[in-house]
């Protein structure tokens, strides 16, 4: 009996040994044999969601015409990327508010910010029967996401939007649960424009909500569902997210008092009127000018300014220095903002500091 | 006990096993059911997207079609398959010294720690490889998620081996020894040939728990666009892209991370089916 049984176990264990062990191990070097190994050099990119969409695309274009290199960007989050860059792990980093002088100094190399593309966060909203378009001050804004504003068809409201069957129902403010730069976009437009939210909530990338209806989702994709299912609420949400999801937004009085869409065009004349924008002087909310969308804000690309492998840095270096020229044009075809003309020279003249060999 | 003890009659006690029975079976609809609405919704969502250029090419970026997750495949397989070959041997030495010898202190402290390692949160795994093998090298690599998979996947391993082990009959040990066989042949020859279908589910069933894990991925792995075979540069993984995917605002995108879903599931329902058909040889062996 015992012969028998060893016989088996060596029958079964030569079975199962073939079967099992190597087997996915063949499977994985028998794919990786048929592809050729790519000579490209591979440069890796954390950091903003934001940024994503875009750069997936711009990056892809860029790699159909240089195949020398493969740029391999990962969206883990604006605080991530800031990390990530900071501890050296990627190449680069992206975040939609730049690192601040506390960063700055966690980072033991000199950091380089760059703008690279624009946004801009609507004012999404949920009303039965009611369209597209409704009109808010910016004081309203504040008021409502204060908590002073209870209802939708509060007086306020409805003088602004004459016309408009404004329903009895109670405002939910929805706003994101986790650090974002739309919402330290958002609550900069605030602070900019209710000295009240100034002093009681201040600008931050996620902040003590005081409205006492306020409800958080996590992600632009959280609020925007949010928003959707819950009749009566309110929510700041990405431009490219409105437009993607068709969702019903309003207009915000900017500060010449003209009643504004967010666009690719209002966002993008809001940051035209600061061509000198930099890591330490960026806010564009509340801007000048007739055409301004108020509640707009840059996203930032983080470089070493002394790449520790300066082959590496080289190629780093022209694929910015593509990003904020030629790759602009991708832009639209995702419904991102492209820089302006005069902010694309500022961000070239950052890149150009770059010391690679 | 007396029946009247009980204090119910035959009509009452009638009654409450109906009522009983009515619940029990309520909850194993409402098992079954949460099970098949989840499975009905993604087969739903993602069939559309599901095609072969789907499996078999890399992602596009939106407007450009016939994106796919053919490289996150291959990663998830390399990624795992990796940490199946760190996993299993320790794994299953542990687990054969915990079944077959393990009685004193030292055993029962090493049952605790298993199980400790075993409710350690994934993401915290997750930042222990970040910590040891990403940082120090300044460098993603697809071996760093490997080796957070092998440590998840480490004590599920111990357990289910050292479970198969005692499951079985004393008497097959005492038989082995009775006829002469050292403890090394009674071990190897004897009580893991029987155990084995045991085994093999439990390292299954390890597979299954860390397919579909995103959480150590996003400091590990990282994630990829392109085609990757190297363990030592940054890896997409199936799991990874769907998330990415899912908190765009595209719904090209959405279809694509239902699609990845769905073929998540049937992998992960496919290695539960190889795990149920493993466990069945073991009558076969026992009869």
């Amino acid at each position: 009996m015992a012969s028998r049984a060893a016989q088996t176990s060596r029958l079964l264990s030569a079975r199962h040994a073939r079967l099992y062990l190597p087997g996915l191990g063949l499977i994985a070097f028998a794919v990786g044999s048929t592809h050729p190994a790519r000579a490209a050099t591979q440069i890796t990119g954390a950091g903003s969601t934001f940024d994503y969409p875009l750069f997936s695309k711009a990056f892809y274009v860029y790699g159909q015409s240089h195949r020398d290199v493969a740029v391999n960007y990962q969206s883990i989050g604006s605080g991530g990327g800031i990390q990530q860059f900071t501890a050296g792990t990627v190449d680069f980093g992206a975040s939609d508010v730049p690192m601040n002088a506390e960063e700055l100094a966690r980072a033991h190399f000199d950091v380089l910010q760059i703008p690279v593309t624009l946004g801009g966060a609507g004012i999404a909203y949920n009303l039965p029967g009611v369209a597209k378009g409704l009109k808010f001050t910016r004081e309203l804004v504040a008021d409502i996401y204060l908590g002073k504003v209870k209802k939708w068809n509060d007086p306020a409201i409805a003088a602004l939007n004459p016309g408009v069957k404004l329903p009895n129902m109670p405002i939910t403010v929805v706003h994101r649960s986790d650090g974002s730069g739309t919402t330290y976009i958002f609550t900069d437009f605030l602070s900019h424009v209710s000295p009240e939210w100034k002093e009681k909530v201040g600008t931050a990338k996620s902040v003590q909500w005081p409205a006492p209806s306020s409800v958080g989702g996590k992600g632009n994709e959280g609020v925007a569902g949010l928003v959707r299912q819950t009749p009566g609420a309110i929510g700041y949400v990405e431009l490219a997210y409105l437009l993607q999801n068709e969702m019903t937004y309003g207009q915000i009085q900017n500060r010449s008092g003209q009643y504004v869409y967010p666009t690719i065009d209002t966002i993008r004349a809001a940051a035209a009127t600061k061509p000198d924008v930099s890591s330490t002087n960026f806010s564009i909310v509340d801007a000048e000018g007739a055409e301004s969308y108020p509640i707009s804000g840059y996203s930032w690309v983080l470089l070493r300014e002394q790449p520790r492998d300066p082959a590496r840095g080289a190629l780093v270096k022209a694929v910015m220095t593509w990003l904020v020229s030629k790759g602009q044009d991708l832009a639209a075809s995702v419904d991102y903002v492209p820089l302006p003309a005069n902010v694309q020279e500022t961000a070239l003249k950052t890149i150009n500091e770059m010391k690679v060999s | 006990m007396s029946p009247s003890s009980l204090g119910a009659t035959p009509r009452r006690r009638h009654l409450t096993d109906i009522a009983w029975r009515a619940i029990a079976g309520l909850s194993a609809v409402a098992v079954a059911g949460t099970l098949l609405l989840i499975l009905g919704y993604i087969v739903r969502e993602g069939i559309g997207a599901l095609s072969l250029s789907f499996i078999t090419n890399t992602p596009r970026p939106i407007g450009i079609p016939d994106g796919g997750v053919g490289n996150g495949i291959i990663g998830t397989i390399i990624i795992i398959g990796i940490a199946a070959l760190m996993a299993f041997p320790v794994g299953a030495l542990v687990g054969i010294y915990l079944g077959v010898y393990g009685h004193g202190r030292t055993a029962a402290s090493m049952r605790f720690l298993s199980d400790v390692l075993a409710s350690v949160p994934s993401i915290a795994i997750g930042l222990f490889a970040y910590t040891l093998l990403v940082q120090p090298f300044h460098h993603f690599s697809a071996f760093s998620a490997s080796f957070a998979f092998a440590v998840l996947m480490m004590p599920l391993v111990i357990r289910t081996t050292e479970g198969a082990l005692r499951l079985l009959p004393a008497a097959l040990r005492e038989s082995a020894v009775a006829l002469g066989a050292s403890d090394y042949q009674v071990t190897a020859r004897c009580l893991l040939v029987a155990a084995r279908p045991g085994i093999i589910t439990g390292l299954i069933l390890a597979l299954a728990r860390v397919t579909g894990e995103t959480a150590p991925l996003l400091f590990t792995a990282f994630g990829s666009q392109f085609w990757e075979f190297n363990p030592s540069n940054p890896m997409a993984e199936l799991s990874l892209q769907i998330f990415t995917y899912a908190i765009s605002p595209y719904r090209e995108w959405h279809q694509q991370a239902w699609a990845g879903a769905l073929l998540l599931i049937l992998a992960v329902c496919a290695l539960g089916i190889l795990a149920r058909v493993a466990f069945r040889q073991r009558a076969t062996v026992e009869t």
